[in-house]
């Protein structure tokens, strides 16, 4: 089973582009997965955003940190498997040194997901979440989209910690 | 002779200018060195995260491409995340410089050897794509060097480092949140720019 083909209109994709530029993030260091390979398009586009591929989830986090210490914004995007990678670096680092981190994740493998092997991942994302003590909230469709990830910024920032935003292919469309 | 760990430092901290240097160390013995060194620079030392000094630092340089950033890393946590090395690569950060301190133990874990075999740190730079990518034989080389990354970078350079069992590697002395507020301090410090 494959993902089905993404929507034409990408409400959700352009809202986040949005609210990351007005928020002043500046740098997206991220791993793709289908979905994020839809957003991705549309961050490419952003003359205020500079996407930075990278090729493992914790140096997504350990770029932002740095760019985080220096006054920059930025925002990780990955699978939520690629977020499972990133114990060790979120404790030992995020929360270690309470750097504010802001992530950006596919919630593959929940009740929304069609294809059969996220599965595993999407049963343990949020209790992982959990026992990480990471806050973290579910995208809540294309026009709320944006807002979350304002509060969501503005809270890493206040709180020198981590937050993930978890978002479905619904919520680009 | 292979120079030992302190040679390296003592010339990489005597050439760092606080008006646009970055310093930052990878876990373990350059990381509890540093605040026993006087480093002129906004640094920044990891007592943990093994393999995130790079990606740190790469976060640093894209930042700020006012400062040219250094990032001190070991060869075992290097090893860990040789990836790593693809990611700067294609960001291309001019204003990045990794050193590399190459004894073959995981010096801060109680002197274990590294996987029996002689990584060559240097070719799998250059099969990465880095701009500059040597190995230096001894100390007198590194202040060279390091003025010719200056924003022509990314580069990277191993420093082979004696390993020795005996060495007083001073604890780690600074607690978490004081090297975060003094790196930011130091950053916001008259003459040095703000962020």
């Amino acid at each position: 089973m494959s993902d089905p083909a993404p929507s034409p209109t990408r409400e959700g994709s352009r809202a986040i582009v949005t609210a990351l530029e007005e928020a002043g993030v500046t740098l997206v260091p991220s791993v793709p997965d289908t979905w994020i390979g839809w957003l991705m398009e549309e961050l490419r586009r952003s003359p205020r955003l500079r996407v930075i591929d990278v090729a493992r989830e914790e140096e997504a986090v350990a770029l932002a940190c740095g760019a985080a210490l220096c006054g920059a914004r930025a925002a990780v995007v990955m699978q939520n498997a690629g977020l499972l990678n990133c114990g060790a670096v979120i404790a030992s680092l995020v929360q270690l040194y309470r750097v504010p981190c802001f992530f950006l994740v596919s919630y593959r493998g929940d009740e929304r997901d069609p294809v059969y092997y996220h599965a595993p991942k999407g049963q343990r994302t949020e209790p992982t979440l959990a026992a990480w003590s990471i806050r973290w909230a579910r995208a809540a469709g294309p026009t709320r989209i944006g807002g979350q990830i304002r509060e969501g910024l503005a809270w890493v920032e206040e709180a020198g910690a981590p937050f993930a935003l978890l978002f479905s292919a619904e919520d680009l469309a | 002779m292979t120079p030992p760990r302190r040679a390296w430092l003592d010339v990489l901290v005597a050439g760092l200018d606080p008006r646009r240097d970055l310093l930052v160390a990878g876990l373990g013995a350059n990381a509890r060195y540093l605040p026993h060194l006087g480093v002129p620079v906004p640094h920044f030392a990891l007592c943990d995260a093994m393999g995130a000094a790079i990606p740190l630092a790469l976060g640093m340089a894209l930042a700020r491409p006012d400062r040219q950033v250094t990032a001190l890393e070991g060869d075992g946590s290097l090893l860990m995340s040789l990836g790593t090395l693809a990611t700067v690569a294609a960001a291309r950060p001019a204003n990045l410089t990794v050193l590399v301190f190459d004894n073959r133990h995981y010096e801060s874990s109680g002197g274990q050897h590294l996987p029996a075999v002689e990584v060559d740190f240097v070719a799998v730079a250059r099969a990465a794509r880095l701009a500059i990518a040597e190995r230096l034989a001894g100390a007198d080389e590194l202040a060279g060097a390091l003025e010719r990354a200056r924003g022509a970078g990314p580069a990277l350079f191993v420093l082979p480092t004696r390993y020795d069992p005996q060495e007083p590697i001073p604890p780690y002395s600074e607690r978490p949140d004081e090297i975060r507020l003094a790196f930011r301090r130091a950053l916001q410090a008259p003459g040095a720019g703000s962020v």
